[in-house]
């Protein structure tokens, strides 16, 4: 499963731009804790290849966690309401209502971070202070190491901006994401409903080899 | 050089060049330190083409998130940059290491359900990858793609994907079946890769800890050393630059 997240990830919809993530597709099929399993090793492959970063592996985890947790949770509530004769749109809108919860998930963490040092460059080419005289003329460690710190103050986080464009950009995701999503869990519940609707739990089918050839 | 290093060595030098560049608030030397790292590319003759448009590729949303947050034309350069350079830092290894080798050290700290999926996952990836692009083509053949008709062709697109999906759980669960069967007993075992020279290993090493030692210095007493900031973008410059007349010298193409 992590696998086929990544291959949709791959596949671009708008280039650039947006990419499906089968994140909630994931949840429903395997359940809450092989989601998480599933969400860290998607995560770890992707910091990989730079897409996504190292040190916030735990927290892309944590969303993605989120996303397949809450999409699971509600697709079960919805084919209560729904029925299991309308997977689709119960996973239409178990997809939406996870989008939303892990957008606002991010934008949570990042006003939970402050004013990191990333938003406040140090100077770099401050021409009053910009210099190219000898740094080890003077002795490095007495002048330039041991000289006393100035204070710099950290520059308020526009939180709000952050969360309009983040909620403005990732509506239509959510609505291609939903799209994707519900087609996909319509096609397989007509083919193979228990993987739907019992998930992991399900009795596999073994399946014998078609015309896919000698893979393993 | 870089391949022949041992992948420890090599994860060593990638974490410590990492913490550089997430440490540093400086975007000249943030600069410097991708300036090295191309250097080090074109030196070591890797396809830097894929390369630079993987680690642009962050920097995209890195320019998104800038947008959002920064206070100023610097401070968004360096977000974009950092997210550049971490990327080219990680691409870096990817491209000099086999993906096991990378996974071996990580296995060996992490749960072996965990460790033995990503394993799993990079295999499985290029089986699907593979499924898919000939379910495509099938698909093609036989008209269910057609441009006039996007709607279709998406729901079309969409229905392989299914179809892949169903193939992935059967093919995981022959694979997990085919495993147990040769005796997998719950933990996969990669062979670590031998050390070629103790000296590439170090000076890898040593080079990894020279830019995150650099970053970090110059993040913790920058009112002293920003106004020299120029010099670590000036070094990588150099070295760049000596990379490519060497690459010239011997007539390789670039």
């Amino acid at each position: 499963m992590a696998a086929l997240m990544l291959v949709g990830m791959s596949s671009e919809i708008i280039p650039i731009a947006y990419h499906i993530n089968l994140t909630v597709l994931a949840g429903i099929l395997l359940g809450p804790w092989l989601s998480i399993i599933t969400a860290l090793i998607v995560n770890v492959m992707l910091a990989l290849v730079g897409h996504g970063g190292v040190t916030v592996i735990g927290l892309n985890t944590l969303v993605i966690v989120a996303e397949m947790v809450v999409g699971w949770f509600l697709f079960g509530q919805f084919a209560r309401v729904f029925g299991r004769r309308r997977p689709a749109v119960s996973a239409a809108g178990a997809t939406v209502l996870a989008l939303i919860v892990s957008t606002t998930l991010l934008v949570g963490i990042v006003a939970l971070g402050g004013s990191p040092a990333a938003t406040r460059e140090s100077g770099a080419f401050n021409p009053a202070t910009l210099s190219f005289a000898n740094p080890f003329g003077g002795g490095v460690v007495t002048n330039v190491i041991v000289a006393p710190q100035a204070e710099q103050p950290a520059p308020k986080l526009p939180v709000a901006r952050f969360a309009i464009m983040v909620y403005l950009l990732g509506s239509v995701g959510w609505l291609i994401e939903a799209l994707i999503t519900a087609l996909i869990v319509g096609f397989v519940a007509r083919v193979r409903p228990g993987l739907v609707f019992e998930g992991a739990s399900a009795e596999p089918v073994r399946a014998p080899l078609g015309d896919e050839g000698t893979h393993t | 050089m870089l391949h022949r290093a041992v992948p420890g060595a090599k994860l060593l030098a990638f974490a410590l060049v990492l913490t550089g560049v997430v440490a540093s608030a400086n975007v000249l030397v943030v600069g410097g330190i991708a300036l090295t790292l191309v250097a080090v590319i074109v030196a070591l003759r890797l396809p830097w083409r894929p390369m630079l448009l993987l680690a642009l590729y962050p920097g995209i949303f890195g320019a998104i998130y800038s947008f959002a947050v920064a206070t100023d034309l610097l401070s968004a350069s360096l977000i974009i940059l950092k997210a550049i350079t971490a990327a080219l830092v990680a691409v870096l290894l990817m491209f000099t290491t086999p993906y096991p080798q990378v996974f071996a050290p990580i296995q060996r700290v992490l749960p072996a359900v965990i460790g033995d999926a990503l394993l799993m996952t990079y295999r499985s990836l290029f089986l699907l990858l593979e499924k898919f692009s000939h379910t495509l083509t099938a698909v093609r053949l036989r008209a269910g793609l057609i441009g006039a008709n996007p709607i279709r062709s998406a729901a079309t697109i969409t229905r392989s994907l299914g179809g892949v999906l169903l193939y992935s759980i059967d093919l995981s669960q022959r694979t997990h079946d085919v495993m147990y069967l040769r005796g997998y007993d719950g933990r996969l075992v990669v062979t670590p890769q031998p050390s070629v020279s103790a000296w590439i290993d170090r000076g890898v090493a040593i080079v990894g800890a020279a830019i995150g030692v650099m970053a970090v210095a110059w993040r913790i007493w920058w009112p002293g050393l920003n106004p020299y900031a120029w010099i670590p973008p000036l070094v990588a410059m150099v070295l760049l630059v000596v990379a490519l007349a060497w690459r010239v010298f011997r007539k390789e193409p670039v």
